[in-house]
């Protein structure tokens, strides 16, 4: 049984009958890495929220089931039941995503508190231990600084190791690494798959580098315009991928092709594949939403017309 | 429809706080879409409908009413009445009569206060931040120094040094504003100045001043005309405030503030029409113009 | 920090300086003939040149620049023209008055605007929410004089829950013995609580007025800093983590908020500086703002420009402990950027 289920998501401005996420789905299992990946305004960040309950104001879940060992997390009002020792999430721009006015040492000693029951001194121990347990040398006068006292690669282990605290059984990670250095960017993703080793959480990485994609992740799932194109392991994305969507994407960072791909010129409806606009195989069908089929094991894909091309 | 404080607007699209704009679809027919439009900006439709009321008022008004300067004292402090619509004050003058004369002065005042001020300030603020160096910091210091009089404090310093005239009055009320402008068009000169066109403007060969002025100020304005409105708003309360001190506008001048003056003692007698109602309409006036600035000032996209 | 500190007393210390050159240029070189603005519309020459000679108004420029500056820096503000009075000893002897008023009416201001914000803030968008919005609205478009004689009117002579405005005491009252010179609190001082009381209910009008306009600026900057802050990553990251959210609204809200909340508060004084004479005039209030009312209607160019300077050195002191306030509050300034040791 899969550690993390995710089926169905929509998500929408309320009262809107524009979706921002149709129809998504995707999976993790224990100690494995899912890679989310997909350009700026793909969604991806927006179905990391809705599985954690933390979609904004004005914006709602509108369908889906997030079931986590099982049990569905989502309530029928859209809301989603979910406490910090189930799933965690790290954010983009550590520094910012960080408390301004109170120490680090103080946020994950909250954090820690929140969840572990534990007093104030013993909760401050354990967090001092945790950030010395991130890499950070000297945890107990880090721990004592302010955000912006920090580099952004102490900020983010700093947040690694709030969301760790917990203990959790995943942990999203939503581009981690895109504010900070190649070198402190490579120190992360060690410290990433260390932790997920020890602690056997599954992981979502989202990311719109797939470089970082080929390096961390066991699977990946493309997506773009809010539905996910393709879901595949991640040694068939560099062989084989299906859908015209991740061929561009590879394209253009393998090969760097330049694939702006300009509106096609045709108006597909807006209930059709998102990315039928700018895709040279899209035709008449392709007004219809395409649904999420396996096309072989571990494989699925979201295209009319690949999957009528059945090699 | 927005939903978000335009703060936001400069997050990566990914960032579910990016300000999202429902344009009503366009297949509404177009009162329909007026009316969709009425119903997500309440405030602002408020605001447009009070204005226009006043500015109606201001424009026609006048030909319509009395004279606002005719006396009556057999009629003297008579209530409202279907003759008298805002009563009479002391010296039988007809109050609505008076007051929307003072529409006409009071708002065009303002309108006039806010432009030349927002000229002024708009200029200086923008060689302040495009030239920057020597010249910005001179101009900041002299900034900083008038921002730390009140407003009001300053306007009536102004007044009581010069003549008591109409001219006067928009100087003195201009030049407490002129600061506020000056503030906000050089920060918007700062970031337009480090835009693209600026630098292509410079590699086409333009001298710095028509760039200055020709290029990077046009840019500059829109935080400084979004306030416009606030300011014209501020500027009536001035004047107003001004004129109940019998500072700068005087009685028998049919003005808003002039009218409360007068009928503040009127109060104790129990006379509430002669003040009550140009202060309302005041408070109307200003506070139409805030409802219009300040859905404004925070849909700024 | 001690850097910053030293930075801001000079900043400050030049802003001075700067106002009372440009009150100077107002008051001695913008009007036409200085000496005939101050001895009124019915003098004759003789008058004229009285004056002209006792404020040395026909020296050159300059010398007049020294003098006046020189002055200043004694704290010599003038005589004025009006009592022949020293200008800075009035001043001083009706700052109390002022001051007493300025207090209470921040502090409601205070009160009522920030909870209110917040609680804007927090059902942002909700009926609260607008009907507090058009509220923030009402108290910004107020005239100040309107309302002040609304209360009077309505509170004082209708209804007479307050007494009308006479001064800060009844006539013929006792004087408490002058220790702070706050009314308020000198009763209690000296023994005589009900000055106290009695002095509260001379200012409960004025206080109402002012607070109701003061509020709404205020009010406005609690919901906009509260909702910036709500909004913001760090807020997002204490969801994530669990905390309860009466817990962000306080601590990581509102802590955050405190900044611009601050600022606020001070353009709020700064505005009431101001408003000072409208009020201070509809209820007869002996303060500086009478003062200054009475020395326009008089004008009494030399005590006008006492007033505007003092309040001009007010305001700049007070905004140089706002900001160090803020340098003690918010971590970013108070520690640098480097990693403490």
């Amino acid at each position: 049984m899969s550690l993390l289920g995710v089926t169905g998501l929509n998500v929408a401005l309320t009262g809107s009958p524009y979706p921002i996420l149709r129809d998504v789905d995707f999976s993790v299992e224990p100690g494995e890495i899912l890679a989310l990946v997909g350009e700026s305004g793909s969604g991806k960040t927006m179905a990391a929220l809705a599985v954690m309950g933390l979609l904004p104001l004005g914006i709602e879940m509108t369908a889906g089931e997030v079931h986590l060992d099982g049990n569905n997390l989502a309530r029928s009002d859209g809301t989603v039941d979910r406490d910090a020792s189930q799933i965690s999430m790290i954010f983009q721009q550590p520094v910012g995503a960080l408390n301004p006015t109170m120490r680090v040492g103080h946020q994950v000693a909250r954090a820690i508190q929140i969840n572990q029951q534990l007093d104030r001194n013993s909760a401050l121990q354990a967090a001092i231990n945790t950030i010395g347990h991130v890499g950070i040398p000297g945890p107990e006068r880090v721990a004592r600084n302010f955000p912006h006292q920090l580099s952004g690669g102490m900020c983010q282990r700093i947040m690694i190791a709030m969301a760790i605290s917990c203990r959790p059984r995943l942990l999203i990670a939503d581009e981690p690494t895109t504010a900070l250095d190649v070198t402190v960017q490579a120190q992360i993703f060690e410290l990433i798959k260390a932790l997920v080793e020890e602690i056997g959480c599954g992981v979502v990485f989202i990311t719109h580098d797939l470089g970082a994609v080929v390096e961390m992740a066991d699977r990946v799932s493309v997506m773009y315009g809010g539905q996910v194109m393709e879901e595949l392991p991640v040694s068939e994305l560099l062989n084989q991928p299906l859908h015209p969507y991740t061929r561009y994407l590879l394209e253009s960072v393998v090969q760097e092709v330049d694939h702006r791909v300009e509106d096609v010129g045709v108006d597909f409806a807006l209930t059709g594949c998102r990315f039928g606009h700018r895709c040279l195989l899209a035709h008449e069908p392709c007004n219809e939403f395409p649904q999420l089929r396996e096309i072989s094991p571990g494989h699925r894909l979201s295209c009319i017309e690949k999957m009528t091309q059945t090699p | 429809m927005t939903l978000y404080p335009s703060s936001a607007s400069d997050r990566p699209t990914d960032s579910p706080f990016v300000p999202q704009r429902i344009f009503v679809p366009t297949e509404l027919s177009l009162p329909r879409r007026w009316i969709s439009f009425m119903r997500t900006n309440p405030l602002f439709t408020v605001g447009l409908f009070l204005l226009s009321a006043f500015v109606g008022l201001a424009a026609i008004g006048p030909f319509f009413v009395g004279d606002p300067l005719r006396t009556n004292i057999t009629e003297m402090f008579s209530p409202p009445s279907a003759d008298h619509l805002f009563g009479t004050d002391e010296y039988g003058r007809d109050v609505f009569a008076r007051a929307v004369h003072a529409a006409r002065l009071d708002l065009t005042i303002g309108l006039i206060i806010a432009v030349v001020a927002m000229t002024i300030g708009s200029t200086v603020g923008v060689i302040a931040g495009y030239f920057g160096g020597r010249v910005d910091e001179i101009i900041m210091r002299l900034t900083d120094v008038l921002l730390a009089f009140p407003g009001f404090v300053l306007a009536l310093i102004i007044v009581a040094a010069l003549d008591e005239s109409l001219l006067n009055v928009v100087i003195a009320v201009a030049a407490a504003y002129v600061p506020y402008f000056i503030r906000l068009t050089r920060a918007q000169a700062l970031v337009e100045r480090e835009q693209e066109y600026a630098d292509a403007a410079q590699l086409a060969g333009n001298t710095p001043i028509r760039i200055a002025f020709r290029h990077v100020m046009p840019n500059s304005l829109r935080p400084a005309l979004v306030s416009a409105t606030l300011v014209t708003g501020w500027a009536v309360l001035t004047v107003a405030g001004l004129a109940f001190l019998s500072v700068g506008i005087q009685p028998p001048q049919a003005e808003w503030g002039v009218m409360v003056g007068e009928g503040a003692s009127d109060i104790i007698t129990g006379e509430w029409w002669t003040s009550l109602f140009p202060g309302g309409m005041i408070v109307l006036a200003v506070m139409a113009f805030h409802f219009i600035g300040d859905d404004l000032t925070e849909t700024r996209a | 920090m001690r850097k910053y500190l030293l930075k801001r007393v000079a900043t400050s210390l030049l802003t001075i300086l700067g106002i009372v050159v440009v009150v100077f240029f107002i008051v001695r070189v913008l009007p036409g003939d200085a000496a005939a603005v101050r001895a009124g519309p019915y003098a004759n020459q003789e008058l004229i040149d009285r004056i002209a000679d006792k404020y040395g108004l026909n020296d050159p420029l300059h010398i007049q620049f020294v003098d006046y500056v020189g002055g200043v820096a004694q704290g010599d503000l003038g005589i004025s023209i009006r009592t022949n009075q020293n200008v800075t000893t009035e001043l001083l002897d009706r700052l109390p008055a002022s001051l007493e008023l300025a207090l209470y009416s921040v502090i409601l201001a205070t009160a009522v605007g920030v909870s209110l914000g917040v609680l804007s803030a927090h059902w942002q968008n909700t009926w609260i929410d607008r009907l507090l919005r058009i509220f923030a609205v009402i108290g910004s478009a107020m005239a100040l004089f309107w309302l002040g004689l609304l209360l009077t009117f309505f509170f004082a002579f209708k209804w007479g829950w307050f007494p009308g405005p006479v001064d800060r005491l009844a006539v013929g009252s006792e004087y408490p013995r002058t220790v702070t010179g706050f009314y308020t609190i000198d009763g209690i001082l000296t023994g005589k609580p009900s000055i106290t009381v009695e002095a509260f209910r001379y200012l409960a009008l004025p206080v109402m007025a002012l607070a109701f306009v003061l509020a709404a600026p205020i009010l406005k900057m609690v919901r906009s800093a509260m909702i910036e802050a709500l909004e913001s990553d760090f807020v997002r990251t204490a969801k994530a983590v669990g905390v309860p959210q009466t817990r962000i609204l306080f601590v990581d809200g509102f802590r955050n908020a405190l900044i611009p909340i601050t600022t606020t508060i001070g353009i709020v004084f700064g505005f009431m500086l101001g408003g000072n004479i409208l009020v201070e005039f509809l209820f007869s209030w002996p303060g500086i703002g009478r003062y200054a009312f009475d020395a326009i209607t008089t004008r009494d160019l030399e005590a006008l420009q006492g007033f505007v300077v003092l309040v001009g050195v007010m305001y700049v002191f007070l905004n140089m402990v706002i900001d160090i306030t803020y340098a003690i509050i918010d971590p970013r300034i108070r520690l640098g950027s480097g990693l403490t040791k």
